[in-house]
C-alpha cells in the first residue's frame, strides 16, 4: 500500500479514535503525538492492534521509537516500508 | 479448531502435578524470609523458575500455553498463592524481558534467574504511576558508561527477597510513553535502597516492598533493548503476565472446586447432603460455568502469543475473566463452607484474600475493559 494510502487510515484511526474525530481540526501529519501525550501506553496499544488488523502489519518491538512514532508522518513511512518487505520464506 | 492438550501438554501437566504436590502439599503459606527462599529453591528444583527461559540459560524453553499450564500446575497444588504469583511474576514480568531483550552482559544473569538462585522483581509501578506506564518519574541520566538512576518505586513484588530488579526509568522526557527506558539492576548496586516488607490482605508468601533508587549508577549494558524502548517492553511483558500468570488461578480454581464439591457432598443437613439442595449445586454449577469460559480465554491468548499475535483484545479478555471468576468463584466457596470457611487457617478465607487483588495487578480490570471496549471501536 502507498504512502498516499497508508497516511490516511492512520489520521482516521488516530482523530476517531484518540480524538473524539478531532472536531477542531487541528490533527495534521506533524502534530507532536508523543509529547502531546496523545500516544500514550494504552493507545500505543490500541494503534498496533490497529496496524496488525487492519493494515496487515506487524510492527516489530526495535521499532517501537520514539523517532518512528512521533507524529503521523513518521508511523507512515514506517508502516509503508513494513509493508514492502517480504514476509518471511516467501 | 483443536480444544484438547496434546500428549506431550498431559504429560507436563500431570508431571508438574505431580512434582509440586510432593513438594507443597502439606506447605503452608509463610512470610517468614528465609522460608519464603527455601520454598523458591524448591519451586526451582522442578524448573519452575524458568520455565519460558531458552534453555542454553537453565530454562525449558517453552512456550506460552505450555509455560501457562506449568503454572496452573504450581496454582493447582500449592495452596501458598503468594509464592506461586512470586515465582510467576519474577519469570514473566523479569527473566523474560531480560532473556528477549538484554545484552550478552544483561543475559549472563538468566542462569541464575533460571535456577533460582536470583529472585526477581519487577519495579514498575510509583506512587503517581500505576496503569499509565507514561506517568513514572524515575530517571535515567546518562553518566560515563551507564546511567543514573533516581526514583522509587512504590510496589515491587518479591522486593525484601530479591537479587535482582527490572525497572523502568525515563530517559527522554519529550518522548512521553516512548522516552522510557528498561534497566535490569543488581541489588548490590550502590544507591538500591529496599524498605522494609509491605503489609498486605493476601498473597502473604509473596514480600513486596518500596524499592528507592540513589544516585545508582547502572552499567550501559544492562539497559534492555534500546533506550526509549522500555514502555514497548513493559508492554511486551504483560502480556506474558497477564497470560501465564493468570492460569496459575486457573489451578486455583480447580482445587477450590474440588473441594468444595467434597464438602456439598459430605455435609448433610435437614436429614440429606447438601449437594442436594439446588440452591447449592447450582452455585456449584456456576463456578464451572466461569471456570472454564475463563479457561478458553486464556489458553486462546497464549496461543495467539506462541502464534506471534499478541492480540491485546484477547489478553484483555483473558485476564478479566480469571480475575473476576476467581473472585466470584472465591465467594461462592465462602457461603458453601459458612462458618468453616470464614475461619482462618482453612484455606478458603486464604484463597479469598489472594483472588481479590487479580482486579488490580498487571493492569486493572477498568484498564482491560477500556482495551476491549476500544477496541469495538468506542
Amino acid at each position: 500500500m502507498p504512502l498516499e494510502e497508508v497516511t490516511p487510515r492512520i489520521r482516521t484511526f488516530i482523530s476517531e479514535s484518540f480524538l473524539d474525530g478531532d472536531p477542531g481540526g487541528e490533527l495534521t501529519e506533524s502534530t507532536p503525538l508523543l509529547e502531546w501525550e496523545v500516544l500514550n501506553s494504552m493507545n500505543s496499544a490500541l494503534l498496533l492492534n490497529f496496524l496488525r488488523e487492519e493494515l496487515r502489519v506487524d510492527v516489530p518491538l526495535s521499532s517501537i521509537t520514539a523517532a518512528n512514532f512521533r507524529d503521523i508522518a513518521a508511523i507512515s513511512k514506517l508502516v509503508s516500508s513494513l509493508m514492502t518487505v517480504p514476509a518471511e520464506g516467501v | 479448531m483443536e480444544f484438547d492438550w496434546s500428549s506431550n501438554q498431559r504429560e507436563l501437566y500431570a508431571g508438574m502435578s505431580a512434582a509440586v504436590a510432593e513438594r507443597f502439599a502439606d506447605y503452608e503459606t509463610s512470610a517468614d524470609p528465609e522460608l519464603v527462599r527455601l520454598a523458591w529453591k524448591d519451586a526451582a528444583s522442578i524448573g519452575l523458575t524458568g520455565l519460558c527461559l531458552p534453555a542454553e540459560h537453565g530454562g525449558a524453553g517453552l512456550g506460552a500455553l505450555d509455560t501457562a499450564l506449568g503454572l496452573e500446575a504450581f496454582g493447582h497444588s500449592c495452596s501458598d498463592m503468594g509464592l506461586v504469583f512470586g515465582v510467576a511474576a519474577h519469570l514473566l514480568s523479569c527473566a523474560v524481558p531480560v532473556g528477549e531483550f538484554g545484552t550478552d552482559e544483561a543475559r549472563e544473569l538468566l542462569a541464575g534467574m533460571a535456577a533460582g538462585d536470583l529472585i526477581a522483581g519487577n519495579a514498575m509501578t510509583e506512587d503517581e504511576a500505576g496503569s499509565d506506564v507514561g506517568r513514572i518519574r524515575t530517571t535515567a541520566t546518562p553518566s560515563g558508561e551507564g546511567y543514573l538512576l533516581n526514583g522509587e518505586k512504590s510496589f515491587v513484588s518479591n522486593a525484601p527477597i530479591a537479587d535482582v530488579f527490572v525497572t523502568y526509568a525515563v530517559t527522554d522526557p519529550t518522548a512521553g510513553f516512548l522516552g522510557i527506558s528498561a534497566f535490569v539492576v543488581p541489588r548490590e548496586l550502590a544507591g538500591v535502597v529496599v524498605g522494609p516488607p509491605l503489609p498486605k490482605m493476601g498473597l502473604n508468601g509473596c514480600l513486596a516492598a518500596r524499592v528507592r533508587f540513589e544516585d545508582c549508577l547502572v552499567p550501559a549494558g544492562y539497559r534492555l533493548g534500546a533506550e526509549g524502548s522500555g514502555g514497548a517492553i513493559f508492554q511486551h511483558s504483560m502480556g506474558w503476565e497477564r497470560g501465564c500468570l493468570f492460569a496459575a488461578y486457573l489451578g486455583l480454581m480447580e482445587r477450590q472446586l474440588t473441594e468444595c464439591v467434597d464438602r456439598v457432598v459430605g455435609r448433610r443437613q435437614f436429614g440429606r447432603k447438601i449437594s442436594g439442595f439446588q440452591a447449592v449445586s447450582h452455585r456449584i454449577a456456576r463456578m464451572r460455568q466461569r471456570l472454564e469460559g475463563a479457561r478458553l480465554l486464556l489458553y486462546r491468548a497464549c496461543w495467539l502469543l506462541d502464534q506471534g499475535q499478541p492480540d491485546v483484545t484477547a489478553i484483555a479478555l483473558a485476564k478479566t475473566a480469571v480475575s473476576e471468576a476467581a473472585i466470584a468463584n472465591s465467594l461462592d466457596a465462602m457461603q458453601l463452607f459458612g462458618s468453616a470457611g470464614y475461619l482462618a487457617g482453612t484455606g478458603i478465607e486464604e484463597q479469598l484474600r489472594d483472588c481479590l487483588p487479580t482486579t488490580i495487578f498487571s493492569g486493572t480490570t477498568e484498564i482491560q475493559l477500556e482495551l476491549i471496549a476500544r477496541g469495538e471501536g468506542l
